[in-house]
């Protein structure tokens, strides 16, 4: 939101702060300033001036003119507005000097654009001023621009009478008030107006005005206007905005003999209730919606935008003036639902005074008496609205006050500081003030102490706190078990050579579809700004597909993962939310094989003894390398090399686990096993099997057959190749044997070994002995 | 005689020892000389019986030292050689150590995952509790509990991903408070640091998921002093230096008063830089008093606890630590980005 320097300063007395150090103080004590602009820059030095005398320069659109530039004398001027002629009384401004041709132009005939006090470029300006005069009203200008963000809370400060309000309070400076309340006409209003819901209108104030004459705006308040960011369109319009900027207070005025009937009708919009509004669009409402509607049906949409069909136009003689207050949810969701946001909207859904209508309306007849002359009122203020009592005043205990800043407070200071922003202060009880809140702050913003403390600590200024550690007992704060195995996680991969990514939470249908899942299974985003954001992922895979993908380019072989939420749609509440680890291993060239074993080595450090199953392979998966991760009897996740065809080129190996089911594992606790004291026996066995046995499985079936003196067994190697048939492999174990009571005797290991053998055999296996 | 015999043998032994080049030469002359049946030395003992006495008691004496000294010089010439034996074996060890180590090199942790653990790390050693929250979140905890009303305006600075079944993706780690107040009830010190979503376009400079780092404290007396110093702390831990500090109004709904901190900039020191954008300050994070709504919505009685909260973008944190000024960068997943961290 934009703020005239000069506008502040008609408000403020004795403004003698600089529009720098003004932004500061506003920025350290009210609200963010995001910056300074100077508007008008030329104005200082503009001035009436007469053409003498205009000649065309032949071939071009150009006039050379001599004109009578006041206190800067006679000057020659190329201009090429359409409008210049002999006798014109226009803008001179000395800037410019250079020849245009073959002329010496010394400075410039200007437009209302070229001097910023409106964005007319069409023509030089025509003033009614003698000859040498500064144009009124129109001087060099700051313009402060606040964050709207940070005046969210204040309703008041979306105007220039409201930010004064706090710059005389942070200077010690007296206050104008521009409104003057007894310029409102006495009696009945001349327009009748009816509230249905007074929950949603808590006022609606009017006035019927006569003999009023269309035209321009005098140009100082069509600077104010432009210098603030708004467009000055014609004398009643421009005031009705140059009031919303000055107290706040959205109006809005309809042509009168365009009105049907005598009665305003403040109601919710009928189903279906059709508006064309002044922005030329039609809007299709419905009862969510607040309307202002005549006797004919909608005329304006509350608070948001006037109707087209009542606009004012050159013939308006009548006027109906709309100073109104309407509920700031119901404004926001109209402007929300309509997707329209205009000045008066976002005012109202700040939560605007009530009190602040009939303002607005003396305000307009003060204003009218220069903006068209003979303009008449007709009867007195419409004026409907709910009484509401007198907000309750805030109980302020000092010494509570005291302990929420972390200092001492003065009582006669917090007084003072409360007092300038108009809040009403009676001492109570000792030590305790009652606070009544001004009705521009209490809309919605003050309702509790709290809401004080941060005048006073403001006021005071927060560079008066000093830092002050809490006395707290010590004491340990509660593990995040959750954290710290991730971080272990994290570190371990990250130390067997995997780089950590962070992937979105997003796919498009399209990635999930690659990966053959259904996107009917996955949360779906219902306002997506993107194609590639609208489901969130249920696995980390696609993902990392992404990453090596995009990473194939600039690498030979790299190791990548990533720790994230997967997303599992639930029936109703909240969905799953599954902590996995995806990791994988690319490389360009070689057969894959290598990739994989180095990401079970990883997955075996994460899981120590975790089993591999081969499994079924999914369509992303390579059609015979994929297996279940089984740990401790419970499936964690799964191995597998992607699909080769999903790739540009080379081999992709690729591991995803379920973290919070190895968290819940990983977490048994140790107890120690004494040392065996005697030694133990080893003896190699060597199985012949089809080529494409497991050597899991032959583990397992040595496991079984061993008993309960088995240790360990260890895969040695495997063969093919002569003397083995071609459809035959050998795998070689070490099985080693122990007891933890005695050495075991020769015999005793040969009894094992035969078991095993002989097991084996029954299973249809050889072995080469 | 016999002794000179015995000089003569063990000069001409020297020689021969001092001379032999390997293991076996100095064996050969040790057979020749000290061999028990036909060493040298060996033959002049046995003729040391057919002496007389007073010779023989003699030459015994020459043929002791002789062995002595002969055995000694073996011994040596055995030491020697076995020494320059290895020496030469070793020599032809000669590796190429500036050879790269063959095995995977050490990946590397993202940047956001570094600051954060630094910064979880920090907060432990000040009590505070580490607590995660879900990142799909109902419309209750993101923005009701924490004082926003629907229709409220404040909803418009934080434009939201809608989810099917009304959820949420959540626009901030704020609802992890109103979680860590459930169920830590006060007091309480917490952090949650986390991931958020905003529903914009991305640039340079915006994002739709970034993180952040919520913080809250929750006791019987809580002041502005309080936070003051806990921010303080926090940052001068961050940056490792000294920090200045500065509070000015700044409004979220869910404190009261509610603060912009900014610090006096770290380039320029306050003189003022184009970091600065030339004020000598750096808008650096919100935070304020717990406003009395949040802790009575999470059965916190405000009349008798207090409470502060802060709000730590860590993703832009990351990008000022490292000078990063693409935001995209970071989830991108570009290696040659993520392997400089």
């Amino acid at each position: 939101l934009k703020f005239s320097y000069q506008w502040i300063r008609e408000f403020v007395g004795d403004l003698d702060c600089a529009p720098g150090a003004l932004e500061h103080l506003i920025t350290m004590k009210t609200a963010e300033c995001e910056g300074i602009e100077v508007t008008g820059r030329l104005l200082d030095r503009a001035c009436a001036a007469r053409v003498e005398s205009a000649e065309p320069i032949a071939g071009t659109h150009l006039w050379k003119t001599v004109v009578d530039g006041g206190r800067y004398g006679r000057r020659t001027v190329v201009c090429g507005a359409p409008n210049c002629r002999t006798g014109l009384i226009t803008a001179y401004v000395p800037i410019g000097k250079k020849v245009i041709h073959g002329v010496e132009s010394d400075g410039m005939l200007a437009s209302a654009a070229e001097l910023e006090i409106n964005r007319d470029h069409s023509a030089i300006l025509e003033l009614d001023l003698q000859v040498g005069a500064p144009i009124p009203g129109c001087a060099p200008d700051s313009i402060i621009e606040i964050d709207n963000k940070s005046i969210t809370h204040r309703p008041d400060l979306w105007g220039h009478h409201g930010m004064s309000r706090e710059v005389a309070a942070i200077l010690e400076r007296p206050l104008r008030d521009p409104v003057k309340l007894d310029l409102l006409p006495p009696g009945a209003g001349s327009v009748r107006v009816q509230i249905e819901d007074f929950g949603l209108c808590p006022r609606y104030s009017a006035l019927v005005l006569d003999n009023v004459a269309i035209k321009p705006s005098p140009l100082w308040l069509q600077y104010r206007l432009t210098a603030i960011g708004l467009n000055p369109i014609n004398n009643i319009v421009d005031m009705t905005n140059y009031i919303m900027a000055e107290l706040a207070q959205p109006m809005h005025a309809f042509d009168a003999d365009l009105l049907q009937g005598d009665t305003i009708f403040v109601r919710p919009a009928k189903h279906g209730e059709r508006l064309r509004a002044l922005n030329g669009e039609e809007y299709t409402l419905d009862p969510s919606n607040l309307v202002i509607a005549d006797g004919g049906g909608a005329i304006a949409l509350a608070g948001v935008i006037g109707g087209l069909g009542s606009a004012i136009s050159d013939n308006t003689r009548r006027v109906v003036l709309e100073s109104a207050n309407f509920l700031a949810s119901t404004v926001r969701k109209t402007s929300v639902a309509v997707k329209l946001r205009t000045d008066a909207s976002m005012r109202f859904e700040k939560a605007q005074d009530p009190a602040n209508t009939v303002r607005g309306l003396a305000r307009a007849i003060e204003l009218l008496q220069e903006l068209s002359p003979g303009a008449r009122v007709i009867g007195g203020v419409a004026d409907m609205r709910r009484e509401a009592p007198p907000p309750v005043p805030i109980q302020l205990p000092l010494d509570w006050l005291q302990r929420k800043l972390g200092r001492g407070v003065d009582a006669a200071e917090v007084r003072g500081l409360l007092e300038r922003l108009q809040f009403d202060v009676t001492p109570g009880t000792p030590g305790v003030f009652s606070v009544a809140v001004p009705s521009w702050r209490a809309t919605k913003e003050i309702a509790i102490k709290d809401d004080l403390v941060e005048e006073v600590g403001r006021m005071l200024g927060y560079d008066s706190i000093r830092p002050t550690a809490p006395f707290v007992p010590a004491s340990a704060p509660p593990q995040n078990p959750r954290r710290t195995f991730e971080n272990q996680v994290r570190a371990l991969f990250a130390d067997f050579g995997f780089t950590e990514v962070y992937n979105y939470s997003f796919l498009s249908e399209e990635a999930v579809r690659v990966f053959g899942f259904d996107p009917d299974e996955h949360v779906r985003i219902t306002n997506p700004i993107a194609s590639d954001q609208v489901l969130l992922r249920r696995s980390l895979v696609p993902g990392i597909w992404k990453n090596i993908n995009e990473n194939l380019k600039h690498r030979e072989h790299f190791g990548i993962f990533e720790i994230g939420l997967e997303i599992h749609k639930q029936g109703a509440g909240l969905p799953d939310e599954i902590p996995h680890l995806a990791a994988a291993i690319y490389s360009r060239n070689g057969d894959g094989e290598a990739g994989l074993f180095e990401t079970k080595r990883a997955a075996e450090c994460l899981m120590p003894g975790a089993q591999v199953c081969p499994a079924a392979a999914r369509i992303f998966e390579h059609p015979v390398r994929a297996a279940d991760l089984l740990w401790k009897g419970e499936r964690v996740g799964r191995l597998f090399e992607l699909q080769p065809s999903l790739l540009e080129s080379g081999r992709a190996a690729m591991l995803d686990v379920d973290l919070s089911t190895v968290r819940k594992l990983a977490g048994v606790e140790r107890k120690y096993v004494p040392i065996r004291r005697y030694p133990s026996s080893a003896f190699d066995l060597s199985v012949i099997g089809r080529l494409r046995e497991h050597a899991g499985k032959l583990q397992d079936l040595i496991a079984q057959n061993a008993g309960p003196l088995l240790e360990s067994i260890e895969f040695l190697r495997q063969y093919s190749g002569p003397p083995l048939e071609p459809h035959q492999k050998s795998l070689s174990f070490r099985v080693t044997v122990s007891s933890p009571e005695r050495t075991l005797s020769s015999e005793e290991v040969g009894e094992i070994r035969s078991r095993i053998i002989a097991g084996m055999r029954e299973q249809g296996y050889t072995l080469r002995i | 005689m016999l002794e000179d015999s015995i000089q003569e043998l063990v000069s001409s032994s020297l020689a021969r020892i001092a001379s032999a080049a390997s293991g076996e030469e100095l064996e050969a002359v040790r057979v020749a000389v000290l061999g028990r049946k036909d060493g040298a030395l060996t033959q002049f003992m046995k003729q040391l019986g057919k002496l007389p006495p007073e010779e023989k008691r003699q030459a015994g004496i020459a043929l002791n030292t002789a062995k002595q000294k002969l055995e000694e010089a073996l011994e040596a010439r055995q030491k020697h050689l076995a020494g320059a034996d290895l020496q030469a074996r070793l020599e032809a060890e000669w590796l190429d150590l500036t050879l790269p180590a063959p095995g995977p090199r050490r990946g590397h942790l993202h940047p956001i995952t570094q600051i954060q653990r630094e910064l979880e790390e920090l907060f432990l050693s000040l009590g505070f509790a580490v607590l995660d929250g879900p990142e799909v979140e109902t419309e209750y905890h993101n923005f009701d509990a924490l004082n926003i009303p629907p229709e409220h305006p404040a909803r418009d600075m934080q434009d939201t991903f809608w989810l099917d079944g009304g959820n949420l993706l959540r626009t901030h780690t704020s609802p992890v408070q109103v979680r860590g107040m459930e169920k830590l009830g006060p007091p309480l010190r917490m952090i949650a640091p986390g991931r958020v979503f905003r529903n914009e376009s991305i640039d340079a400079s915006h994002e739709h998921t970034f993180y952040q780092l919520e913080g809250m404290m929750v006791d019987r007396e809580v002041s502005v002093a309080h936070l003051l110093y806990f921010m303080k702390t926090l940052l001068a831990a961050i940056f490792k230096r000294e920090v200045t500090v500065r509070l000015r109004p700044g409004y979220f709904p869910f404190v009261e008063p509610g603060f912009e901190l900014d610090i006096r900039c770290l380039i320029c020191n306050g003189s003022g830089c184009p970091v600065c954008k030339q004020s000598g300050w750096v808008e650096l994070l919100p935070c304020g008093l717990v406003n009395p709504n949040v802790l009575r919505m999470s059965g916190i009685d405000p009349e008798e606890w207090n409470g502060f909260a802060f709000g730590l973008g860590l993703t832009r944190l990351v990008m000022m630590r490292y000078g990063i000024d693409d935001i995209r960068l970071l989830q991108g997943g570009d290696l040659r980005f993520l392997e400089q961290f």
